[in-house]
């Protein structure tokens, strides 16, 4: 099973793409939840909680880049900015449930 | 966040955290009991033979053209003539009524894992913790949330960003979904993975075939008895032998 | 070995945010005793908080898996020969073959 882009005609390996993707969204949910108690701990409120959703994804974002290598990330994944922005609503779902969560359990009480 | 409430740390310990608990732990024992609950589909026999065979009479109609038109005319017999494959004679379904039970059953446990857990321990929630003010988001919101979240107290003066117990527990349950794919996330995706590879190996439609067989054959004898046949490779040695 | 290191690091992470909650807390409950008005985070909660997100994203992001390569000429350079000429889409079941098999002639006589 491969397909192939217009472009530049290179066969893709779907199995090996989906195996990429899903390792992915696991370490991008896990970032999400993670960041979502660090905001929570540090009692960030508002529209701050926000921003630092998007500086943890982007560091994240960043950090795999650089594991994969800055050169080589071509080589494991299609496109970079997907990478970024795949289903970002639903993690910034988690990421408020962990603050919420993590924000009363510190800060309310 | 001029106007601080001031809620009692014991609501913490009693109600705030064990709400994220419970939400948590019957997540993770549905999840086992769907799996403990969960049939392996059995396959019929003869429901397998049935569905090959409709993928080797597809597989005839599609390729006819790179075989002599006596070969082709042989196959087509086999499946076409009057007690050939696709004609053959079955009794009456039977099967249906061993099928409909069973249907039934997985119906009922889907409900068993889903529904009826979300209904018990969110009426339970409601009764065992009602009425507390649990959190309060770390965010304004605006006063149409204040139904959302605010179930079960009806004080018209409060926040609307503080939250009432029983929409806590409906938070968690909508929000703790990707925690569970995180948890037993592993086992899921292998799972679908695993699901992918045998439909690769299969591929056709040799999964879900309905229990009565005569629909599909009468279409698929339709189908290959309007099929006309070029042979596209007359002179194929020739053409080889020149080339 | 390197997944060894990196979940113990990994828990010393978490054991570290832990820390910092219970610190954050603390401070917290601290202020309002003393009937201060909640500012900021000690810098040093704040520091470890900030860290110990970082040290779980990078442990994370080494104990989720490899990698695999994309390109599918790399997938097929580990293939044998043999699984190379499996084409699944070329299978055919109960042909008539079967006809000359003994076992299925059995079988048959059998029903």
């Amino acid at each position: 099973m491969s397909k192939r882009k217009a472009e530049d005609h290179v066969a893709y390996s779907e199995a090996a793409i989906r195996n990429n993707l899903s390792i992915v969204e696991y370490c991008r949910t896990s970032v999400s939840a993670i960041s979502g108690c660090t905001a929570g701990i540090l009692g960030l409120t508002g529209l701050y909680g926000a921003l630092f959703f998007v500086f943890a994804v982007t560091s994240f974002w960043f950090m795999l880049l650089f594991n994969a290598g800055i050169d080589s990330w071509k080589k494991y994944f299609i496109s970079r900015k997907s990478l970024l922005l795949n289903g970002v609503f639903g993690h910034f779902f988690t990421y408020i449930l962990c603050w919420t969560f993590i924000y009363g359990m510190v800060h309310v009480y | 966040m001029s106007t601080d409430l001031i809620v009692d740390p014991q609501i913490r310990s009693w109600v705030f955290l064990p709400i994220v608990v419970i939400t948590f732990l019957v997540g993770i024992l549905r999840h086992y009991a769907s799996i403990l609950l969960s049939s392996q589909k059995k396959v019929e026999l003869q429901q397998l033979a049935d569905s090959q065979l409709i993928i080797r009479a597809r597989v005839l109609r599609e390729n006819c053209s790179y075989i002599p038109k006596n070969s082709f005319l042989m196959r087509k017999q086999a499946f076409n003539k009057e007690d050939g494959y696709l004609l053959q004679k079955r009794p009456p379904v039977t099967q249906n009524m061993m099928t409909d039970p069973s249907m039934m059953t997985d119906m009922l446990k889907g409900n068993i894992t889903n529904v009826l857990p979300m209904i018990v321990i969110g009426g339970w929630i409601n009764w065992m913790f009602s009425g507390f003010i649990t959190t309060k988001v770390p965010f304004p919101l605006t006063l149409r949330f204040k139904s959302m979240l605010q179930r079960g107290i009806e004080l018209s003066h409060l926040d609307a960003s503080w939250v009432s117990s029983a929409s806590w527990y409906f938070l968690n349950v909508f929000g703790l979904r990707s925690i569970y794919a995180l948890v037993l996330g592993e086992n899921n995706a292998a799972d679908q993975s695993r699901q992918m590879q045998e439909q690769m190996q299969m591929t056709g439609a040799a999964s879900g075939m309905p229990a009565d067989p005569k629909i599909p054959f009468k279409a698929e004898w339709e189908a290959l008895e309007i099929v006309e046949h070029h042979f596209k490779l007359p002179d194929v040695e020739k053409e080889i032998l020149d080339g | 070995m390197a997944k060894f290191v990196y979940k113990v690091v990994l828990t010393i992470a978490f054991l570290s945010l832990l820390h910092s909650a219970i610190s954050a807390a603390q401070h917290r409950s601290y202020i309002r005793l003393n009937e201060l008005e909640f500012t900021h985070l000690p810098l040093d909660v704040f520091i470890q908080t900030l860290l110990s997100l970082f040290t779980i994203m990078y442990a994370v992001l080494h104990l989720a898996g490899d990698f695999k390569e994309i390109k599918a000429s790399a997938e097929l350079e580990n293939k044998s020969w043999e699984t190379f000429r499996n084409i699944p889409s070329f299978y055919v079941f109960s042909h008539r073959g079967g006809k000359c098999s003994p076992s299925k002639a059995s079988l048959e006589e059998s029903e």
